[in-house]
């Protein structure tokens, strides 16, 4: 499952243009990126930079125009997408902003479904969601539905459920863009503590100040390109 | 707390928007019940009138002359009727069988002459179970004996002759070679059976005096009447007789006999399940227009389910699941909403005496004036398959819909 040098994604100048009509847009103009294991980095930059490209393709939710793109030393390249899914289901966790968690399911069935998917034994699957929720701070909340719980929580939930399948990393989209400053720091922390103890890692796109100033590797990116790449001592 | 599965994610979509959901169910529902009363009547009118024809004159099977049916004369006779009576019974599905003569016949008194149907029969083998006319047998006595010597009139037929119970009647028919022969008979009763056609031509003997009159053998008739427990065999049982059956000697459906019943019987089957198609369209195209609203809905649900690692086709499962589903609750309401009319319809049924202008006949066979139903189980098993097919049908385009989303179009990540 994992390389040996600890790489989980590197992308090789990849470049990605949208075509709106007659017109090209160059989103991405020639990126090189590595993530390695436990990591827990952010990428920044201004609206239309091309972060969220660069999630989206990490991500295999999108495909470059140019460029390799590799996740744990296996490229995206001439995937099906039947392949492309498995290799979400099984590599990679989202965190969106706006939490998108299916409305009908339980906070339970929710952090679940990934490896219910997945054809984890329900015994086991059930142990590993139940601790998981006790350790995002929802414990006694898992027969909720979404619209019964706050903001903050259901962001938890959220990242239980990118969490569950043990995924190589968790792409996180403005995680915290849309709870109150209280409940952002409490989801970092989370967040740090799932990094740091269980060896996750995030990579983060975000404008918020409280998550550059977590990272310890903020990778900042302007007009498709990187403009600066630092890691905190 | 259960494991999230596929079904169970498919029936919580399903109630996301009640209201949406339940009027979908109601117009399955009202289609169901439709079909059910539309086939419930078709299958109870006409397997009363087939059976009601059955026991008009011929049963549901007969044995006859191969040649008989085109050439209805008294030469094309069969002999040994007991013997095919035996082998007949032998079919577990032939409840019982009657022998009988049938031919035109002129029937005349001193008053005056008509033609008409003649049908002679042995009264210790008929009952109104195999002979419904005898049910109908008024004013006077039925036959003793199969040597009986009276003759029963159609009470038209009577009054047309100006008959009264006890007067002589003289029957003239040509016999085996070909030649006219009489016999004299004292009217015994009358038959009235409220159809026209009947009451206005039937002549009925006891078959002794018939076999006599046309120098018959004891044992030779024109044909076997044969009755089964259900009319829709009679074409698989007058096909295991056909086979055993000595030369000389067919064995006959009802259907093939009476090709105008059973032509008419087509035609108006035809045009029920033509409209039942139309109808089936109609709900189909109003599930297609939920399930396809509920995805297009969800499409940006449908994309986050990709990023977490639903597959295309898990996705084209989860919307053909709820397909699936609204199939099924829609059977259930349809059985909550079809069955209480359709229990009162079993026993009550409808007067359409008003309708049909009192009575009438179709090929001579009477028709039912109170319409009731009694859905066979084959049919309201294709009802609740058609039902199940329309709506999975109806799922097919959504679901394959659902399975194209682009993940990255309907995220949106920013």
């Amino acid at each position: 499952m994992s390389e040996s040098n600890g790489t989980i994604v590197s992308m090789r100048d990849v470049k990605k243009v949208y075509e709106q009509g007659s017109i090209e847009v160059h989103a991405l103009r020639g990126i090189d990126l590595t993530i390695q294991k436990g990591e827990f980095t952010a990428i920044c930059g201004p609206s239309g930079s091309g972060k969220t490209t660069t999630l989206n393709l990490i991500g295999a939710l999108d495909a470059p125009t140019s460029g390799d793109i590799t996740i744990e030393g296996e490229s995206l390249l001439g995937k099906s997408r039947k392949q492309l899914s498995q290799l979400r289901r099984d590599r990679i966790g989202f965190v969106f902003q706006a939490y998108n968690l299916m409305p009908v399911l339980t906070a339970y069935e929710n952090a679940e479904i990934v490896l219910a998917v997945q054809g984890v034994p329900y015994e086991e699957r059930h142990g590993k969601v139940m601790k998981l929720l006790a350790d995002v701070g929802l414990e006694g909340m898992e027969d909720r539905k979404p619209m019964e719980l706050s903001g903050g929580q259901q962001q938890r939930v959220a990242v239980a459920r990118a969490i569950a399948s043990n995924p190589a990393i968790v792409l996180a989209d403005e995680p915290t863009a849309n709870v109150d400053s209280e409940t952002a720091d409490r989801l970092l922390d989370m967040m740090e503590t799932l990094n740091r103890e269980a060896g996750i890692t995030f990579l983060f796109s975000t404008h918020d100040s409280r998550v550059m100033d977590r990272a310890r590797r903020v990778v900042r990116i302007v007009d498709g390109a990187v403009e600066s790449d630092e890691t905190k001592a | 707390m259960q494991g999230t599965s596929l079904t169970v994610f498919a029936w919580r979509n399903l109630w996301r928007n009640r209201r949406r959901t339940l009027l979908t169910l109601a117009s399955i529902s009202f289609g169901v019940f439709l079909a059910v009363l539309m086939t419930g009547i078709t299958d109870r009118h006409y397997s009363d009138m087939i059976d009601l024809a059955a026991k008009v004159g011929s049963g549901h099977v007969t044995i006859q002359h191969p040649e008989y049916l085109d050439t209805p004369t008294m030469s094309r006779s069969v002999n040994g009727m007991e013997a095919l009576a035996a082998t007949a019974a032998a079919n577990p599905q032939v409840v019982t069988s009657a022998p009988r003569i049938l031919g035109p016949a002129m029937i005349a008194t001193a008053n005056d002459s008509f033609g008409g149907m003649l049908i002679a029969i042995d009264p210790e083998h008929e009952s109104a179970d195999t002979l419904s006319i005898l049910d109908a047998v008024e004013g006077g006595e039925m036959f003793t004996s199969a040597d009986d010597k009276g003759i029963i009139l159609g009470a038209k037929l009577a009054d047309n002759l100006g008959a009264q119970i006890g007067d002589r009647v003289v029957y003239t028919l040509t016999d085996r070679g070909g030649e006219m022969t009489s016999g004299v008979a004292r009217l015994r009763a009358r038959v009235a059976t409220g159809s026209p056609s009947i009451d206005g031509s039937l002549s009925m003997l006891a078959i002794g005096a018939l076999r006599e009159a046309l120098g018959y053998g004891p044992d030779e008739a024109t044909q076997l009447a044969i009755f089964i427990d259900d009319q829709r065999r009679s074409g698989e049982v007058a096909r295991g007789l056909r086979s055993q059956l000595p030369e000389g000697a067919t064995a006959l459906a009802w259907h093939e006999l009476q090709r105008e019943l059973s032509a008419f019987i087509a035609m108006d089957t035809g045009g029920a399940t033509f409209m039942q198609v139309v109808l089936a369209i109609l709900i189909s195209a109003g599930i297609f227009n939920t399930l396809f609203v509920s995805v297009m809905e969800r499409l940006r649900e449908f994309g986050i389910l990709l990023a977490i690692g639903f597959s295309p086709s898990r996705l084209f499962r989860l919307v053909i699941l709820e397909s699936f589903w609204l199939g099924v609750a829609g059977l259930v309401m349809s059985v909550a909403v079809t069955a209480g009319p359709y229990l009162y319809l079993v026993t009550n049924g409808l007067d359409t005496s008003g309708l049909l202008g009192g009575e009438m006949d179709i090929a001579g066979v009477g028709m039912p004036t109170h319409l009731k139903v009694g859905l066979f189980p084959a049919s309201a098993l294709l009802i609740a398959t058609a039902a199940m097919a329309a709506t999975l049908l109806a799922g097919l385009y959504p679901a394959w819909r659902a399975g194209r989303v682009e993940p990255v179009e309907s995220i949106r990540m920013v």
